[in-house]
């Protein structure tokens, strides 16, 4: 097997060797070995090599094969791990032989001698470190192309996955460009360009612009078709983004699906709302049991036209008597229930559907016509009476098919389309006339903002060569602009972030230095607004001003207040949760039927809300392990049990019982870290280690039997399965960390729904952490995180900097992040505080000299 | 110039709501497709799944170390059954990259990542993501200036946005498994609409052939000027930071030599029938895969590209495949443990893949290219970087090659080559049949025998 070294490390690792025998590292090394040999070796000995021999090799290590002090004293990775397990206490194994507390110290205290002087001698300390430069992820190439030429259509939707490291897809070493991308990035910025100089093409005249189709059942694809599918929502609903294309009129055509089935159904008694009609179906659908699956499943159609068999085979088709009967009698059983239609949460129709027992496919669809300002809008159709049903599954016919949902919605224009100058227009043409002198203050205007900096007289020139080019060969001066703008936006500059090291005096390399401020305001803009800074930004830049503390801290806080640091509860707090991978997890709809893919996306909007709350009041980062609020609306509240909450519309709900505080009990959280079918407390122990602890357990070895999950509730309790995790002492050192996080978090379902039993068993979410600490349920496990702040506060910062700086948080790091974890101690864990430490520490403000690799 | 004419399809099809069957038109040509086809090229292409495959239900049982397929194949291969003077099953080849060799766990990650490249992926999370460069982009290095494409990469699975995705290796490894340099993967593109644009091009240049002209020159010029700022942008930057730019001039330069191939290519051709997808991806995967598989028939037919690499799934794929009736991931399934209901799902999962190819063997097959079929001057691979999912195994994987490779091979037989034979072998043999000498690629140790008859 072949393994290629690049030639650069090996350069590097050469002139490192060079430099430590320059320094004289040899008699220090001297000293290292003979300490090794008299102190650390005897406590691995006595302690470790009953585990970590050659024969046996727990985890891959063999700490015998290093009874050599020299050979010892040159594998500094195997010390680093080493010296994690050391001081995080999770070596030696509970039940093992234990060294003593001044032999556990003589070891990790010869082990950070050793780390510390084997550490490239450009890398002391307090060092800035070096990101490589990077080039803009999907979310800060949409959100740069809306800032910079006000087109929202975010095209960067369609580009290939970003390369993520360290939890992170904005880390430069991680994120590479494949021609694939770069081919995107090209014909992208052909197409935006076109659409910011001559606004999008537009139909000749009012066509329908875009077809949504919402999913008819859990599994059902609507198959192929040129409408855009939607997720499916059991209460009918349907909601969708769509980037309106100009200022203009718009007509909403939906149409409705309304079959209320007679089967089971009182309708002697007529019913004054519709919700009553529906609660009081006197048998409901089929199985309509706790748990239990309707025999029509979660909802879902085969696109068949269902033939009803009565007892005898098929029934005779009703008399034109009948028919009216039986239609008289659902209107007055089944009242008229409204659908919805909104814009941005506003109304823009609110018809009654009248009951029916047939799919009226003669009934026209709704059809309203409003005016609409262009750009991204959400437009929403549903029935919000059914927001309030208990159990969802009551929309449900007996044949599996809903009773009322949205079959399809189309967006129909523009009619009177405005022919005032759009926003991307305004952006582009600063000056009103077509002279050549006009053409270089569009081209100075755009490359400055699109570099993120002044651009040189050469760029300038050769820019503005292009529009006389368009106009040397017949095309108009707008045309030249727009080739202006599609090669700025393929222009490395524009893609990639770069930063410059100052030119270094003849002889010697670049040395640590301080960013200028035009980088600063990308560093700061990307940071809390994944996306290029304002005019105000630049302003500053330009004065020379930004990087005065009092400036940067009122510039902090004014960006940390505009709308646009939204983004970092999409793009940090969504990948730090990491439930930006959702969608992928869907809990089985066979066994949680009444989770569906609105449900999901309520949580996932739950969770978002929580975090924009914690966010924009500046609260304790502590908050987020038991904060008593979430927020909600109606079906969230049902799935969660928790009463007082009617209505659509989310709203923040103080939580006044133990079941519910804090994200561990936020169903996007407990949907994520479980399997489809059945909750995993290794994962969920997982998570919480991972993501809030900062504390990940090691990998597990291999060729482990996986749990048998079908008799799972009946035969044995998942505790009684997971004994094993225990019993074996090999296993038991991660486990016993991570599996009773897991079992504190039982209750919840791998829907995130409360439940008191699993099966048969009733839950014990009591849990016993290494060093004794017990606690019972989602309660006392945030307590004891509660109690462990300083390292959910570690944790934090820790992610919060590889996310700000885009790298990896290195040991060089260690007294930036310690200092900035007191501060916020200091401040009450403010969320501002530790923004602000981030924005004013040296890594972010500085840059590290080239070669200064960990 | 053609393109005018393919351009106005598009706009026809610019439609609402309905899908239309293009007419068959001998003036709708992308300007690739080859004048006649004297002596058509080989195309070569790699079908990958995940998690490896319920062997004992895919092997067919012969005698001997080669012998013809028997008429009925088990049941995960029985689809395959009838192509089977097509194609030839394959057992004994081995990965030795995708194994542990001292770095623990993490063998998702690592069979992906292996699979094409033979070579041992470094066991990183982060930046320093290595492997080797893959056979499908070794033959494309050769061969690829031939075509508007030197290869394309497909896919009906998206990559797992994260950073660790098994044990310790970057995602990177499992979402491509084509490898342009050690540390550059390929990443597929899974959108059907997306292949389709960069097939036949999206018509944003317009439609009149002097604007068109002149808005491709637009374009030459600045791309011209971009390449030039890159390279004086390099010059000023570290060497870390000049890597990356490089991966940006790589790219640029492709596109350029690309535009230029087109514009000398100008000939005439048949295009089968072909329906501008949607622009949502579908749910149900026989849907999607049948999508891809068209539009790959397709590029083979009208010599876009020779070399195509599909994933229809990424390795430690945890879908679920409700579209037969399996709710639960099929990762955690392939830890069965001996569970027979879990392998029963593993089986149906199994053999639904199959299918998907067995659609393909039969578009490729009905298909004329020049003196025969697309089949007869193709080589397939269909196969998994693991066998025995459970145990994580990477020998004697499920491999199967299709077509007749231009006459260079023999198909109809099941052949068992010797235990721990390496993979890498195989392809460099097929690299031999499109007319790429190589000495070595990843752990290769010569050549395998028993493709063709002597």
């Amino acid at each position: 097997m072949r393994t290629p070294y690049p030639i650069a490390a090996s350069v590097v690792l050469i002139s490192l060797a060079l430099t430590r025998a320059i320094s004289g590292e040899a008699p220090r090394t001297a000293r290292s070995q003979e300490i090794y040999q008299k102190t650390v070796l005897p406590v691995l000995s006595k302690n470790c090599f009953a585990c970590h021999n050659d024969q046996v090799k727990t985890s891959g290590l063999s700490l015998e094969a290093y009874r050599d002090s020299s050979v010892a004293v040159k594998q500094t990775r195997v010390w680093e791990g080493v010296l994690n397990m050391l001081s995080s206490g999770q070596m030696p194994p509970a039940g093992m032989p234990a060294p003593s507390k001044a032999e556990v110290s003589a070891v990790t205290g010869w082990i950070e001698n050793l780390l510390g002087k084997t550490s490239a001698p450009a890398n002391p300390e307090g060092d800035p470190g070096r990101v490589t430069v990077r080039r803009l992820n999907r979310q800060e190439y949409n959100n740069t192309v809306r800032d910079l030429l006000g087109v929202s259509l975010r095209p960067a939707d369609e580009f290939p996955v970003d390369d993520s490291g360290y939890g992170f897809d904005n880390i430069g070493d991680v994120l590479t460009l494949s021609p694939l991308l770069m081919e995107k990035y090209i014909s992208t910025a052909r197409r935006l360009s076109r659409i910011a100089v001559f606004g999008p093409e537009l139909p000749q005249k009012p066509t329908v612009l875009a077809l949504f189709l919402p999913k008819k059942g859990p599994e059902v694809s609507v198959g192929t078709s040129t409408g855009v599918v939607l997720p499916y929502s059991i209460r009918g609903a349907m909601y969708a983004s769509y980037v309106f294309p100009v200022d203009a009129e718009y007509e909403f055509r939906v149409r409705v699906n309304n079959h209320r089935d007679m089967n089971g159904v009182d309708y002697e008694a007529p019913k004054e709302k519709f919700l009553e009609s529906l609660e009081a179906a006197k048998h409901g659908p089929p199985g309509l049991q706790e748990g239990a699956v309707p025999e029509g499943g979660a909802g879902g159609e085969g696109g068949v036209a269902h033939v009803r068999k009565g007892p005898r085979g098929p029934r005779k088709p009703p008399t034109p008597e009948e028919l009216k009967a039986r239609e008289e009698k659902a209107t007055l059983a089944f009242p008229g229930v409204q659908m919805v239609l909104t814009l941005d949460g506003k109304q823009i129709a609110g018809d009654f559907i009248e009951g029916d027992t047939n799919y009226k496919y003669d009934r026209p669809p709704v059809i309203v016509r409003v005016p609409v300002k262009a750009g991204e809008h959400v437009i929403r159709a549903s029935f919000p009476a059914l927001a309030d049903v208990d159990d969802p599954r009551r929309n449900i016919n007996p044949d599996g098919r809903r009773r009322m949902y949205i079959e399809y919605a189309e967006v129909a224009g523009p009619y009177d389309p405005s022919a005032e100058q759009s926003e991307s227009r305004k952006k582009i043409f600063v000056c009103g006339d077509e002279s050549a002198a006009c053409a270089r203050k569009i081209v100075e205007n755009l490359s400055q903002r699109a570099y993120r900096r002044r651009a040189t007289e050469r760029e300038v020139d050769q820019l503005a060569n292009l529009v006389s080019l368009a106009q040397r060969q017949g095309d108009s001066f707008e045309e030249g602009v727009r080739l202006v703008v599609q090669a700025v936006l393929m222009s490395p500059n524009f893609i990639f972030r770069v930063e410059h090291d100052p030119k270094p005096a003849a002889g010697s390399i670049a040395a640590a230095h301080r960013i200028n401020d035009y980088e600063l305001a990308s560093r700061l803009s990307y940071f809390l607004w994944s996306s290029m800074p304002d005019d105000e930004l630049f302003r500053l830049a330009k004065e020379e001003k930004l990087g005065h503390p009092a400036v940067l801290e009122a510039q902090v806080q004014r960006m940390l207040a505009d709308s646009k640091a939204g983004a970092l509860v999409d793009n940090f707090a969504g990948q730090w949760l990491g439930i930006r991978n959702l969608d992928r997890k869907p809990p089985d709809p066979g066994r949680f039927p009444t989770t569906d893919d609105e449900l999901l996306d309520n949580m996932h909007k739950e969770t978002n809300l929580f975090v924009t709350a914690m966010f924009r009041e500046d609260r304790s980062i502590l908050d987020f392990i038991d904060a008593p609020f979430t927020y909600l609306n109606a079906p969230l509240a049902r799935h969660y049990g928790i009463e007082g909450v009617n209505g659509e519309e989310f709203r923040r709900v103080e939580l006044t019982d133990s079941q519910r505080g804090g994200i561990l009990t936020q169903g996007a959280i407990l949907t994520v870290s479980s399997y489809p079918t059945l909750t995993s407390v290794v994962t969920r122990g997982k998570w919480v280690l991972e993501n809030l602890l900062g504390t990940p357990p090691p990998p597990p070895p291999p060729n482990v039997p996986a749990l048998a999950d079908a008799d799972l509730g009946t035969a044995a309790s998942l505790r009684e399965k997971m004994e094993q995790h225990r019993a074996n002492p090999a296993c038991a050192v991660c486990h016993l960390r991570m599996d009773p996080i897991g079992f504190g978090l039982e209750n919840y379902d791998p829907s995130g729904a409360w439940r008191t039993h699993d099966g048969k068993f009733p839950i014990d979410a009591s849990g016993t952490l290494p060093g004794g600490k017990t606690f019972n349920g989602a309660k006392g496990l945030e307590e004891l995180l509660k109690s462990k702040s300083d390292l959910f506060t570690h944790n934090f910062v820790e992610k919060l900097m590889t996310y700000a700086l885009g790298r990896g948080v290195e040991r060089f790091d260690r007294s930036t992040v310690d200092g900035i974890v007191q501060d916020a101690a200091a401040h009450n864990y403010r969320f501002s505080t530790l923004v602000m430490d981030i924005v004013n520490s040296k890594p972010f403000l500085m840059r590290g000299a080239e070669g200064a690799k960990p | 110039m053609s393109f005018n004419k393919s351009l106005q399809r598009r706009t026809f099809l610019r439609g609402l709501g309905t899908m239309v069957a293009l007419p068959f038109l001998d003036a709708m040509v992308p300007a690739f497709a080859r004048a006649d086809a004297t002596k058509s090229p080989c195309r070569m292409a790699f079908v990958y799944v995940p998690n490896g495959i319920i062997m004992n239900a895919w092997t067919p049982v012969t005698e001997g170390e080669i012998a013809a397929l028997p008429a009925e194949l088990p049941r995960i291969s029985a689809p395959l059954a009838a192509y089977r003077e097509e194609i030839m099953m394959l057992g004994g080849l081995t990965c030795n990259g995708g194994r542990a060799l001292g770095d623990g766990p993490g063998d998702h990650g690592r069979a992906g990542a292996a699979y094409l490249t033979a070579c041992h992926p470094k066991k990183t999370a982060g930046r320093d993501i290595q492997t080797g460069i893959s056979v499908d982009q070794i033959a494309a290095q050769h061969i690829g200036n031939d075509t508007k494409f030197a290869s394309l990469e497909l896919g009906c699975e998206d990559g797992v946005q994260g950073g660790n995705c098994d044990n310790g290796y970057s995602c990177a490894y499992s979402n491509s498994i084509s490898w342009r340099s050690p540390s550059a993967p390929m990443p597929p593109e899974v959108r059907p609409r997306a292949v389709f644009e960069r097939l036949f091009g999206s018509d944003d240049f317009g439609q009149d052939p002097v604007r068109r002209a002149r808005q491709m020159s637009y374009q030459a010029s600045i791309l011209d000027m971009v390449l030039s700022d890159a390279q004086s942008l390099k010059s000023t930057l570290g060497a870390t930071d000049r890597a990356k730019l490089d991966e940006y001039l790589f790219a640029i330069r492709d596109i350029e030599s690309r535009i230029q191939k087109t514009e000398k290519q100008n000939s005439l051709s048949t295009i089968p029938t072909l329906t501008e997808p949607s622009s949502s991806v579908p749910d149900d995967m026989a849907e999607h895969s049948k999508l891809m598989f068209d539009l790959m028939t397709v590029a083979f037919q009208t010599n876009m590209t020779r070399v195509i690499t599909m994933l229809m799934a990424t390795e430690q794929s945890t879908r679920s495949y409700r579209e037969i009736g399996v709710a639960e991931g099929h990762h955690g399934l392939t830890h069965h443990q001996g569970d027979k209901d879990k392998i029963e799902k593993v089986t149906e999962i199994n053999r639904f893949h199959v299918e998907q190819f067995a659609y393909f063997l039969g578009k490729l097959k009905a298909t004329q290219d020049g003196d025969g079929t697309l089949l007869d001057h193709s080589m397939i691979v269909y196969g998994s970087g693991l066998s025995d999912g459970n145990q994580h195994l990477h020998e004697n994987l499920p491999t199967v090659l299709a077509g007749r490779g231009c006459g260079t091979l023999s198909p109809g037989r099941h052949v068992k080559y010797a235990a721990e034979t390496p993979m890498a072998n195989f392809f460099v043999a097929m690299l031999d049949r499109m007319g790429v000498t190589v000495d070595k690629i990843g752990d290769s140790t010569g050549e395998i025998g028993y493709l063709s008859d002597l």
